[in-house]
């Protein structure tokens, strides 16, 4: 008893709360789960008559999750492509590559202790954090991923990702004016200045777009982009994407424009109390702003999820059902005999290889061959398996950019960065906007 | 060896120069008392016939029996280094004037030659300790202060030898190290 | 003399833990101020603020400690606050043998070991009136100049690093290490080397050291350009650098500035040239100047030295003559009575050694003249009215190294 005492009397307040939610949360999911299967049809009805709701608590949830993922392969792909660029090797040890390296580094910000310094104001410091991490995840939810694969598709999407994407700065100023420590304060001060200053053109160097394309739903944006990739606004709106692309970078707070973590400057900015966790919320904010960042480019400028030129459709339809009782003979022999015929050419042309070790071999290239053939068969005969590769390519490809970048460009100066912003982001964005508005009243008419 | 500066310095300033002047390799040597630190500076800075503009060091010694500070200059005048140096300052009070009004730059060599010597540098702004810590006593590069391998022969006998302010006429005699320096 | 507000009996006083933990965060110090330059710049003004940078900071090029007084992001006045590395090399040196000494030299210049090995061999060799072989200073020169190379091409790469640029630093360290690397063939260490010695150098060349070095000659010039191409050209970095702590020439001199950053100021002043030694006068090279004397220039005028060290390496190893590398010497060195100055062009600027002998077989006294400390000095002239990050431009352009700062 007395351990365990001791045990609830070492939590912090934040893990007394979590320890009291855990079971109550597990009570209330059996609960639900027996009330299902007990009241069936009514509660199905219920569902059915809500599934709206349903559908942004399902999409809220999974988004929560993928978050997690996207940071890691943004993080992974950031330590390898610098470490390319640096001609270093980079993370090799934890997985094949190193690629499991950010899965550790994760576990390691858990176990880390979390820390608030002394003179801290601790509720705003343990909600900053949260603040950062939440504004960054719930813009997710109008991206749109692939045709159908979306979260909520807002008449409004994006002014709801505009307005949810400048809550984050209300995060980091609260952590770095709750974390007493003046490189705090400064790096909180700058992010309110920057990501102030750059809202600006970011968002009038999307209105023009917004002209030409006469809604705000992103997924009608998308729709409007497909055909050929000449259809793709950037080359409607080449000064707007620019504009649009800098402003951005700004706000995702990447090199060049890093100031609020400008590390030789002011140790790490907001975060510099941080630790822990906490800490990994912060990092992880930074990672998936900068995956959403690359992917409201590509959904605005670059098509999204479409394809650079019209892809046929090939709507295989394959009926595996109908091959009856043969297909339970496939799906018990097919692997063996897969394996085996694959392994048999590496046992035949090597005579040092042991029979087991070509089995291995094998089996890896049936496992191989055969995902490859599910994905090829998904992409021909699912237009969101297509959609998906495409947004999810185009969407890398500027997660790339921005890890390139920081690889080759100093830092800015903070009246730079503020110069740059006013006096020639904001002209112009206003002169992309104008020469929009006149053309399109001019063909218009 | 600059014969001619040799000249132009005993014609100049024979009659401060408080010991013989002196040249060996590439160096000449003058002594003069601290007191005419500023005057002799400043005309070796400015007299086109001197112009030695850059100060290349500036030094404490302790000789054992009293304190230096010795200053380096070169010019585009000489091949020579020319080394001025102040003799005489006494090592229970050891001051001299600063030279600060000539070279900015002899602000932090004066606040270590204080730090080590305890040597007083009168007009400059900014004499405190630079590198040993605030509350440090003891002037560390004087020859009464010695190692802690050493501590036995120190006045403070091994005990806390370090933060010990001892005045240097309380240091026994024979223990200092001396030179003609 | 007045008192500042926050006051403390002591800093070790568990009071100050307490009661005003505010007290425990302010840099202001915990005893009445010592000079009136310290009582003006511990009083804040409406609207300042002190900001702690160091002892560990990561652009402090060691561990120095800076206490800023801001106004927001400005720069009001600085004051740098030594000591944190301090080991009392002169004191150290004085009770070591003259040949010992040579090894307290190396920690000094952590970066360009070389060159603090260098003035105290010259002022010893002047205390003893020894004539060194001429291929040994052939050897001197030849080492001295791959480590001005290597000090430099670090001093660019960590210039970019604290701008913000990850990347230079890696390709700098490419060159160092090849450089590092065949000087350790012939000196047995990679880092603080103990090569020079009273009367010539440890060892001859060797073929390794050859080897290597012919290796790297055929593509350094090309990759130093390539390096410095990646920098030179970024409008982001050039912007960063232009008008900052600008430097007139008259300044620099009653600075006692030298070196790089001197001519950077205009002042074609290098005692390579000013004040000859060694056989720097049987060689042929150019001393580049620029005018600006902003941290652009400080930066360009570094690349352009290694350009013309490159271009003495190769006459040395082309005019290198046979013969021994040690002139003859007792093992015991018991120097007459004297004194030497002897002081060397490094890679920061004049390094000078003031040795006084008693005759005895130690240094009676052991001066050591360190350029990055005056350069350090004028931190508090160049870094007030600039951002906090033109801050960090300004000390990797002046390229301090705490070691030889602090002694």
């Amino acid at each position: 008893m007395t351990a365990l005492s001791r045990t609830w009397g070492r939590l912090t307040t934040p893990g007394k709360v979590v320890f009291t939610l855990l079971p109550i949360l597990v009570v209330l999911t059996v609960g639900l789960v027996v009330a299902i299967v007990i009241f069936g049809g009514p509660i199905w009805d219920v569902v059915l008559a809500n599934l709206g709701v349903v559908r942004f608590v399902a999409a809220a949830t999974i988004i929560l999750v993928i978050t997690i993922p996207i940071a890691f392969l943004n993080i992974f792909l950031e330590m390898k492509v610098i470490a390319f660029m640096n001609l270093r090797i980079g993370p090799d040890r934890v997985g094949p590559w190193g690629t499991l390296l950010s899965v550790v580094h994760g576990l390691k910000v858990l176990m880390k202790e979390d820390f608030t310094p002394t003179g801290a104001d601790s509720v705003v410091f343990t909600w900053a954090p949260v603040v950062t991490y939440a504004a960054a995840v719930m813009t997710v939810l109008v991206l749109p991923f692939a045709p159908g694969l979306y979260g909520q598709d807002f008449n409004i999407g994006l002014l709801y990702f505009f307005a949810m994407g400048g809550l984050g700065v209300v995060g980091l100023l609260m952590g770095g004016w709750s974390s007493f420590n003046k490189y705090s304060l400064l790096g909180g001060l700058r992010s309110a200045a920057q990501i102030i200053s750059y809202e600006i053109p970011l968002t009038l160097s999307a209105v023009g777009l917004l002209i030409l394309a006469g809604t705000m739903s992103l997924n009608t944006i998308v729709q409007q982009q497909s055909g050929w990739f000449t259809d793709w606004y950037v080359f409607r709106q080449p000064l707007g994407f620019v504009i649009f692309f800098i402003a951005a970078t700004a706000e995702g707070n990447r090199t060049p424009f890093d100031l609020t973590e400008a590390d030789s400057e002011i140790v790490a900015g907001f975060a510099t109390e941080y630790s822990g966790m906490r800490f990994g919320f912060f990092f992880f904010a930074e990672y998936v702003n900068v995956f959403i960042l690359s992917a409201l480019t590509v959904v605005l400028f670059l098509g999204g999820w479409n394809a650079p030129f019209p892809f046929p459709h090939l709507a295989v339809n394959l009926d595996p059902g109908g091959l009856g009782i043969p297909l339970l003979f496939l799906l018990t022999l097919g692997p063996a005999i897969a394996t085996i015929v694959l392994a048999a050419p590496f046992y035949l042309a090597r005579s040092s290889m042991r029979w087991w070790v070509a089995l291995i071999i094998g089996f890896a290239l049936f496992n191989v061959l055969t995902v490859g053939l599910i994905l090829t068969w998904g992409f021909i005969s699912f237009s969101w398996v297509a959609g998906l590769l495409w947004f999810l390519v185009k969407t890398f490809t500027f997660v790339f950019v921005f890890v390139w970048m920081r690889a080759t460009l100093p830092r800015v100066r903070i009246d730079q960065l503020m110069g740059f912003a006013w006096k020639w982001l904001l002209p112009a964005a206003l002169l992309n906007l104008f020469v929009t508005a006149a053309a399109v009243v001019v063909v218009g008419s | 060896m600059d014969r001619a500066l040799k000249a132009r310095l005993e014609a100049r300033f024979g009659d401060v120069l408080s010991g013989p002047l002196r040249q060996r390799h590439d160096e000449t040597e003058i002594r003069i008392a601290a007191r005419d630190v500023p005057d002799v500076l400043r005309a070796l800075h400015d007299e086109p016939a001197f112009e030695f503009q850059l100060l290349a060091d500036l030094a404490g010694v302790d000789t054992g029996d009293h304190m230096q500070v010795v200053y380096h200059l070169w010019s585009s005048t000489s091949s020579d280094w020319l080394r001025v140096i102040a003799d005489d300052l006494s090592r229970e009070a050891p001051r001299a004037p600063s030279v600060t009004f000539l070279w900015t730059g002899a602000e932090w060599l004066e606040r270590e030659a204080y730090d080590m010597f305890g040597i007083r540098f009168e007009g400059n702004r900014d004499l405190r300790r630079i590198f040993m810590p605030p509350d440090y006593t003891s002037f560390p590069l004087r020859k009464d202060f010695f190692l802690p391998d050493d501590a036995a022969r120190s006045p403070g006998a091994g005990s806390r030898h370090m933060e010990r302010s001892a005045p240097p006429s309380a240091v026994p005699a024979g223990t200092v190290r001396r030179s003609k320096a | 003399m007045a008192t500042t507000p926050h006051q403390h009996a002591s800093a070790d006083d568990p009071r100050v833990l307490l009661d005003d933990h505010m007290g425990l965060y302010e840099p202001i110090p915990p005893y009445p101020p010592r000079t009136e330059r310290e009582q003006e710049f511990y009083t804040l003004g409406d609207g300042e603020m002190f900001l702690n940078a160091g002892p560990h900071h990561l652009a402090t090029h060691g561990v120095l400690r800076v206490v800023m007084k801001l106004d927001g992001e400005r720069i009001v006045d600085v004051d740098p606050v030594l000591g944190y590395l301090h080991r009392g090399v002169e004191k150290l040196c004085e009770n070591a043998d003259f040949h010992q000494t040579i090894a307290y030299m190396d920690p000094l210049e952590y970066v360009a070991s070389l060159f603090c090995e260098w003035p105290a061999v010259m002022a010893y060799e002047k205390l003893l009136d020894v004539e060194v072989p001429r291929r040994a200073e052939y050897i001197r020169v030849l080492t001295g100049e791959l480590n001005r190379v290597s000090s430099h091409l670090l001093a660019m790469g960590f210039h970019a690093l604290d701008l913000g640029g990850i990347t230079p630093i890696l390709y700098s360290f490419i060159e160092r290490d090849e450089i590092v690397e065949m000087l350790a063939a012939i000196t047995g260490q990679r880092m603080l080397f103990n090569y020079f010695r009273i009367g010539g150098v440890n060892g001859d060349l060797n073929h390794d050291f050859m080897s290597r070095l012919g290796d790297w000659m055929s593509r350094a010039g090309q990759q130093v350009a390539a390096n410095a191409a990646l920098l030179n050209e970024n409008e982001i970095f050039v912007q960063r650098n232009r008008g900052v702590g600008t430097m007139d020439r008259v300044t620099a001199i009653k600075h006692c500035w030298t070196g790089p950053n001197l001519r950077a100021s205009g002042v074609p002043f290098d005692l390579r040239r000013a004040h000859p030694y060694s056989v720097y006068p049987e060689l042929d090279f150019d001393i580049p100047t620029r005018a600006e004397g902003d941290s652009l220039a400080r930066y360009l005028l570094r690349i352009d030295e290694v350009k013309q060290s490159l271009r003495i390496i190769d006459q040395c190893l082309h005019q290198m003559p046979d013969g021994p590398v040690m002139a003859k010497l007792p093992r015991l060195l018991r120097p007459r009575p004297g004194r030497a100055f002897a002081a060397i062009e490094g890679p920061r600027g004049e390094y000078g050694i003031y040795a006084v002998s008693d005759g005895t077989d130690q240094p009676f006294r052991f001066r050591i003249h360190d350029p990055s400390f005056l350069h350090l000095q004028s931190f508090t002239t160049l870094a007030p009215g600039g951002l906090i990050a033109d801050w960090m431009t300004l000390n990797a352009s002046l390229d301090p190294i705490m070691g030889g700062i602090d002694k």
